[in-house]
């Protein structure tokens, strides 16, 4: 891929909540920006917003479970809070969180991190605890979107782009695509995403526009 | 019997275990330093309104990071007490600046903390602030906080009193420095 021929383009949006449609948002606020050869990324928390996948802490009663457990998640992390990993429970389900909490532990002690996230299931990863996300949101967890690869097929079909992904990046260069249209390969549209175009939660830039993509797809294929 | 007592010994071990590291990690525990506050100040006056300001420094002396959720404050003036003044009362995080009387979530360090500023705006029910003002009594402010951390969410207060004499004395120290400002031009 030449990254030299492809152009992020950051579309600023007004606050998304859950009466939006992500896909009439792209369309309204982007889509005479959009080419045959672009690739729509989109922030998998604004996605997952629009889909109603967010709680307050209020509306949650945490088990003991979740009480006891939360204490061994580092205090950064979004399971930290007894809120957090309630949360995770609701969407994985208890035992497999608290087996994959026992079997997490079990690999530090032998040098092996990160087993826990990896045996959670995909929402314990993506949960964002309260202030992940921008105000009005940021009195809430933010559940990770609820079928990425059909969001991005759908944001595909109306707006005749190249491709589209659902995406998760942040300023710490982590990048993740979390649903994407067939024929895109994940990995290399997150590393074009890795300086997080998208940039922080009040630019208000949920949408971003790579330029130019499919082109550059085609050139790399025929070198 | 014997594995039995052995397998009890264990679990009972290991929830002991348990509870002393969670009694020992501790949690977040917020203080709103009502008593170090600044002395109100005017920060702006018109012909039927007064608006005061003061800094409130907070503190995180847990043992773990918290955030504070939501934070905002509760005026005490009953019209049976004093009604002369509608009163609106509203703050914001130093950092922040907010005039919106929204509270951002804040994730606070453990042993680290910040300031708000409480802004209240005094607008007289009929004619003149200063005259309206003239009998003003002391008025209680509850900074209300709602904290997450480890543990369940709850809510808290801490109480500042706006003295009447605090209020004069900024209001007179305003008009001075308005005469002195004319006297100037």
């Amino acid at each position: 891929m030449t990254e030299q021929a492809l152009e992020l383009k950051p579309v600023p949006t007004r606050i998304l909540t859950d009466k939006d449609n992500i896909v009439d948002v792209i369309e309204s606020y982007a889509k005479a920006d959009i080419g045959p050869n672009d690739v729509v990324s989109v922030a998998e928390s604004v996605v997952a917003i629009t889909q109603g996948r967010f709680v307050r802490p209020e509306e949650i009663q945490p088990s003991f479970n979740a009480r006891i457990l939360c204490r061994f998640i580092p205090k950064e992390g979004s399971l930290a809070s007894a809120y957090g990993m309630q949360t995770a429970m609701n969407a994985e389900g208890t035992w497999r969180v608290t087996w994959a909490l026992f079997v997490g532990m079990l690999g530090k002690l032998i040098g092996r991190r990160g087993l826990f996230y990896e045996l959670a299931g995909e929402q314990a990863a993506l949960i964002d605890d309260v202030t992940g996300t921008m105000p009005p949101f940021d009195k809430c967890l933010v559940f990770g979107p609820a079928d990425p690869n059909g969001v991005a097929e759908a944001i595909k079909q109306r707006l005749g782009c190249y491709g589209a992904v659902v995406a998760d990046v942040n300023d710490l260069k982590r990048a993740a695509v979390l649903g994407a249209t067939q024929g895109l390969v994940p990995k290399e549209v997150a590393q074009i995403l890795i300086n997080n175009p998208f940039g922080n939660a009040s630019q208000k830039t949920p949408i971003v526009i790579i330029k130019n993509y499919g082109l550059a797809a085609q050139k790399a294929t025929a070198q | 019997m014997e594995f039995l007592i052995i397998l009890l010994v264990v679990v009972l071990g290991a929830a002991i275990g348990v509870w002393l590291y969670i009694a020992k990690q501790g949690d977040a525990h917020f203080t709103f330093l009502v008593d170090q506050r600044t002395d109100f100040t005017l920060t702006a006056i018109t012909t039927d309104t007064a608006t005061f300001s003061t800094t409130v420094p907070f503190v995180n002396n847990g043992t773990q990071d918290g955030t504070l959720m939501d934070v905002f404050p509760r005026h005490f003036l009953p019209y049976e007490q004093f009604d002369a003044v509608d009163t609106d009362s509203r703050l914001t995080l130093d950092t922040a600046n907010r005039s919106d009387g929204y509270w951002e979530a804040y994730i606070v360090p453990v042993s680290t903390g910040g300031s708000i500023i409480l802004t209240v705006k005094f607008t007289a029910k009929s004619g003149d602030i200063k005259t309206a003002l003239k009998d003003m009594v002391d008025m209680p402010i509850d900074i209300i906080y709602q904290v997450v951390a480890r543990s369940l969410w709850y809510l808290a207060k801490e109480r500042l009193i706006m003295t009447a004499d605090e209020i004069h004395k900024v209001l007179a120290a305003g008009e001075k420095a308005v005469a002195r400002s004319e006297e100037q031009i």
